[in-house]
């Protein structure tokens, strides 16, 4: 068995205390048993087939005067079959960090959770939260290290550190963006159109929740892919909290009130002028 | 992605006591983007028989337009409708005129005979017809379709709990399919009339 | 890349696309017309591949003058919308025109309407539709802030609204774009949306 050598991502500063107590296990980068194959490429791409469930998706966030909103829906999808209407694609890192999940489900969990773990013990090492913009660069790090090996994570760290409220895009292909807005996922191209005409830097919490909330429901009313419950949470100074978690079956319905009308035409008969 | 699920749709008819019912979702998309919310895809031939296509909406409008037209001739020939056999084997034919560049559509067809006799049936998109005596689906959505059917179906239903149980069976099955959906819309036909319902569903 | 939208207002409709003419990495031109004139109350707007575009809308607009000269009266904007889709759907299974096209016209005792159909013949009437790249942006932005009873002015800010999100959003964003409406007083040229000029060309 191959092993990819994962030296260059240790912890680039020592650790405070005695560092042999720690549980090597947590401590190390994690690394991954390779196939031993001759066509390592082809093998990827067969495997990556069978494990990439959550393509379709819609997440946004943004930065505005009281903090981060953060939004997505809540469908999992493979091919066209429904496989739930209950993913949580916020993941929340840490009291002062979300995640948001757009891509690979299993991926974004894991990578998640590991960055959660660094971000704890950067925590402890240095007896200060770590930045967003540090968090973020854990991560895209390592994804990039992954490269071409069939990751697929569409991220958004949303957070508040020492600096304020911070935003980045992170995905594995490497790329790593700070940003006041993004969304994320297939339905993505439906939610910035909401969000783009609705956005100011001056919202109030309300309003930008709301806004965050309607991208999220025109996003899935357009889109095949998402669907399910728009969740929605604001990152203020003091932590991250969850504001609501709407039903888009019932969310369209305060929106837009069925007014009972006949039933329409019939393609057959379009109204003859 | 197959030519098939290019529109999305879910079509289900249900056989009650002396009644049919038949019921398809809303949706006109393409691949994942919705482009219409309120599309049929039931037609009525005339008042006790219908057909609901199921598969690529350009060739389910083309179809229809050519079945209601090979209907209009018969009518005029033999100045009657036609029976709910005798349409799915127009319907059948017509289909495999195009054996070898086939509409791609999946019909269902609902009728009540001469003796107010339900008959359901479906076909695959070159006419091979497929009989039923309880129930029958079609659509991108026809797997959940068959799942809810066969644990909500029972024999002779009558009108209003066949209208129930069509309609639980479609909303529930469209909500597991990212293709079909937006709302339902439901026939549900006894001898002596004929109900229209638009059901209120996800719209996502 | 290639945006195509419309929609409907109170007493009136809007056609807007794109008008820049690109081939692989080259831009031809940015100020083409792509939404023919087809009668004094009828407008089409067409996307897809130049050369069919150019062809079937022309036959298209034709052909209706044909209806109207032989039979004394203008076709209905329905009435173009089915020819229309009958033509698409015969040369669909010979060689299809790769044109999406958005119709929309006035007619005096319906009103104005507009009608989705894309290059496998799919009709359907809708209250606001779009084609290409742009159709993400755009539809989103419509379902937000469209209404069934704008006024002109409302609807051209809706417009714009679009036409400022695709420039900003869509990495192959077209430069300009030319808005036209129907009504009452018939088809006609509303605006310009420019970012660039293009050499003005001498009528053909």
């Amino acid at each position: 068995m191959m092993k990819i050598d994962f030296s260059g991502l240790d912890p680039y500063m020592p650790v405070k205390g005695n560092a042999e107590d720690l549980d090597d296990e947590i401590l190390a980068a994690p690394s991954f048993k390779l196939p031993v194959t001759v066509d390592f490429d082809g093998f990827q791409k067969a495997a990556v087939q069978m494990v990439k469930p959550a393509k379709g998706t819609t997440t946004l966030a943004f930065i505005f005067k009281d903090g981060v909103m953060v939004a997505a829906d809540s469908r999992a999808s493979m091919g066209g079959y429904i496989s739930s209407q209950s993913v949580k694609k916020i993941i929340e890192i840490n009291p002062y960090m979300l995640g948001t999940m757009a891509g690979g489900a299993a991926d974004c969990q894991f990578w998640h959770r590991n960055l959660g773990i660094k971000c704890r013990l950067h925590e402890l090492a240095n007896k200060r939260r770590i930045s967003v913009a540090g968090a973020s660069k854990l991560l895209a790090n390592i994804l990039y290290s992954y490269r071409g090996m069939g990751l697929s994570v569409g991220t958004m760290i949303a957070g508040w550190d020492e600096n304020g409220p911070g935003l980045y895009y992170v995905d594995s292909e490497g790329g790593r963006l700070k940003g006041t807005r993004f969304s994320v996922g297939s339905g993505s191209p439906y939610a910035y159109g909401v969000l783009d005409s609705g956005y100011r830097f001056d919202l109030s919490v309300e309003e930008a929740a709301e806004l965050a909330r309607r991208a999220i429901y025109h996003a899935t009313f357009r889109d095949g892919a998402s669907g399910g419950v728009a969740s929605v949470y604001h990152v203020g100074p003091s932590g991250w909290k969850k504001l609501s978690g709407d039903d888009v079956g019932e969310l369209h319905y305060s929106y837009y009130p069925v007014e009972p009308t006949a039933v329409e035409q019939e393609m057959a008969d379009v109204p003859i002028a | 992605m197959s030519i098939f699920e290019y529109n999305g749709s879910a079509l289900v008819a249900m056989v009650g006591k002396n009644c049919f019912a038949i019921a398809s979702d809303r949706r006109l998309g393409v691949q994942l983007q919705t482009i219409a919310t309120d599309f049929q895809k039931i037609y009525r031939i005339h008042h006790k028989l219908f057909i609901g296509l199921a598969g690529l909406a350009t060739d389910a409008q083309t179809l229809y337009q050519r079945l209601v037209f090979r209907h209009k001739l018969y009518h005029l020939r033999e100045e009657r409708d036609m029976k709910p056999e005798t349409f799915a084997s127009l319907v059948s034919a017509v289909l495999y005129e195009k054996r070898f560049g086939p509409y791609f559509c999946q019909p269902v067809i609902a009728g009540l005979g001469d003796d107010d006799k339900p008959f359901i049936c479906t076909m695959d998109s070159i006419g091979a017809k497929e009989l039923a005596k309880d129930f029958v689906v079609a659509g991108t959505a026809s797997e959940s379709l068959y799942g809810a059917c066969e644990s909500m179906f029972k024999p002779d239903m009558e009108a209003e709990e066949l209208f129930e149980t069509i309609s639980q069976a479609l909303i529930s099955s469209v909500d597991r399919d990212c293709l079909s959906g937006w709302g339902g819309h439901v026939y549900l036909v006894t001898p002596t009339e004929v109900t229209e319902r638009i059901l209120k569903g996800r719209m996502d | 890349m290639e945006s195509v939208f419309g929609l409907v207002g109170k007493d009136f409709a809007i056609v807007v696309a794109d008008s820049s003419a690109v081939h692989s990495i080259l831009v031809h031109k940015t100020n083409e017309d792509k939404i023919m004139v087809l009668d004094s109350h009828k407008l089409m707007g067409a996307s897809g591949e130049t050369g069919d575009r150019a062809q079937f809308t022309e036959y298209v607009q034709k052909n209706v003058a044909l209806y109207q000269f032989r039979n004394g009266i203008p076709l209905t904007t329905a009435a173009t919308a089915n020819f229309t889709r009958g033509e698409l759907a015969t040369a669909l299974r010979k060689n299809p025109y790769m044109v999406n096209i958005i119709l929309a016209g006035y007619d005096k005792d319906v009103g104005p309407s507009l009608y989705f159909i894309d290059y496998i013949a799919s009709l359907h009437k809708v209250d606001k539709a779009a084609f290409g790249y742009g159709s993400y942006f755009a539809l989103s932005m419509m379902d937000r802030h469209y209404r069934r009873d704008m006024s002109v002015e409302e609807a051209i800010e809706l417009v714009d609204k679009c036409i400022r999100e695709i420039r900003s959003r869509l990495v192959v964003a077209p430069p300009n774009f030319l808005i036209k409406i129907v009504d009452k007083d018939g088809a006609r040229e509303y605006g310009w949306r420019e970012s660039i000029k293009d050499a003005p060309v001498a009528a053909a």
